[in-house]
């Protein structure tokens, strides 16, 4: 059994609401080893393609730049939720 | 683009293992601070049952950049990011956290840093450095930050920020990444150290590589994630300090 819950569930119905064609998917390192599934899952339940983020993935802060240009329409990143952006930074 | 975060939740069961129940019971402990990272934030029910009966207070805040409360992240890691009242801190013998890992209960140490400058103003009553006990739920673990160990992390970031307050020539890290755009707030330390030559450098990703030819700088501001300037202390050739700490540090 996985140590963590990818919630597939949810990845895939709102993979399939938005209609998203091109998927980034952002694993944390721990969450990484499960990229195979993942890809796989998700690939065959919507039909999205899936691009696999190689980098970092240290927090909401820490989300890949430049997707859009690529033509990505959807992010999905695992292993964070919101924070609350503050403007002094800190 | 759509963005989607998901909590990635523990499979497993979330409790205290013994040896922090035997540890609690040792150090006659009444009330602790209890936070955990997301993972594990939302199955906390049996570690509160198991704290109420063995008549150990629980507190909690939702600290400033979380959603819930509980929530630990790391980069909440100053006094007044967790978000507890003078007389929480008062109250509280240590931190408990629910998680893996030293990156997120590290928060809890650098949180402290605060408390030395409180010291010295008048009036103001002295709260205890606090421990940090981390029972980590997968290996059925406690490990313990103890005070020495916490005093002795807090001490050698004071010897960084000494070293900024003697540097003339300051490097100001600034990237662009979604949540760590300081560049604005980063131009509040002219101000207050109008003797201080500074300079901008801006990036994607902090590129610590590069830092090693721009020879001129005597010490290094980071802006971007508030953990670089503690975790990755090894990286600067030249100390780093966080913005904070620069607007903040008083002399």
């Amino acid at each position: 059994m996985p140590l963590y819950n990818p919630e597939l569930e949810k990845a895939i119905i709102e993979i399939r609401q938005s209609n998203a064609k091109l998927v980034c998917i952002q694993l944390p390192d721990g969450m990484k080893p499960m990229a195979k599934e993942i890809e796989e899952t998700l690939r065959k339940e919507t039909g999205a393609r899936i691009l696999i983020w190689l980098g970092s993935n240290f927090g909401a802060c820490d989300i890949p730049l430049g997707l859009k240009e690529m033509g990505v329409d959807f992010l999905i990143s695992w292993g964070h939720n919101r924070f609350h952006r503050r403007e002094e930074g800190w | 683009m759509k963005t989607l975060f998901l909590d990635a939740p523990y499979a497993g069961t979330v409790e205290l293992c013994k040896e922090t129940f035997n540890y609690l019971k040792q150090k006659n402990y009444q009330t602790v601070a209890l936070y955990a990272s997301v993972q594990f934030v939302n199955q906390l029910e049996k570690v509160r049952k198991q704290l109420e009966e063995a008549h150990i207070e629980v507190i909690t805040s939702q600290a400033r950049r979380t959603h819930v409360e509980t929530q630990l992240l790391g980069c909440d890691n100053d006094k007044e990011a967790l978000n507890l009242s003078q007389e929480q801190w008062q109250h509280i013998d240590a931190f408990l956290y629910i998680g893996d890992g030293r990156f997120h209960p590290l928060a809890l140490v650098f949180a402290q840093k605060d408390l030395d400058d409180e010291e010295k103003e008048e009036g103001k009553e002295r709260i205890n450095k606090k421990e940090i006990l981390c029972n980590d739920p997968m290996t059925q673990q406690l490990k313990i930050m103890g005070e020495v160990e916490v005093k002795s992390i807090l001490n050698k970031y004071r010897a960084s920020l000494m070293k900024f307050i003697a540097a003339e020539r300051v490097g100001v890290l600034v990237t662009i990444k979604p949540g760590q755009q300081q560049l604005r707030a980063s131009f509040a330390i002219e101000e207050k150290f109008p003797e201080k030559k500074f300079y901008y450098f801006i990036d994607n990703v902090l590129s610590f590589d590069q830092l090693e030819n721009f020879p001129f700088i005597e010490t290094w501001v980071n802006t971007a994630c508030p953990r670089i300037g503690f975790d990755d202390q090894e990286k600067f050739v030249h100390v780093v300090i966080n913005l904070r700490d620069a607007v903040y540090l008083k002399q």
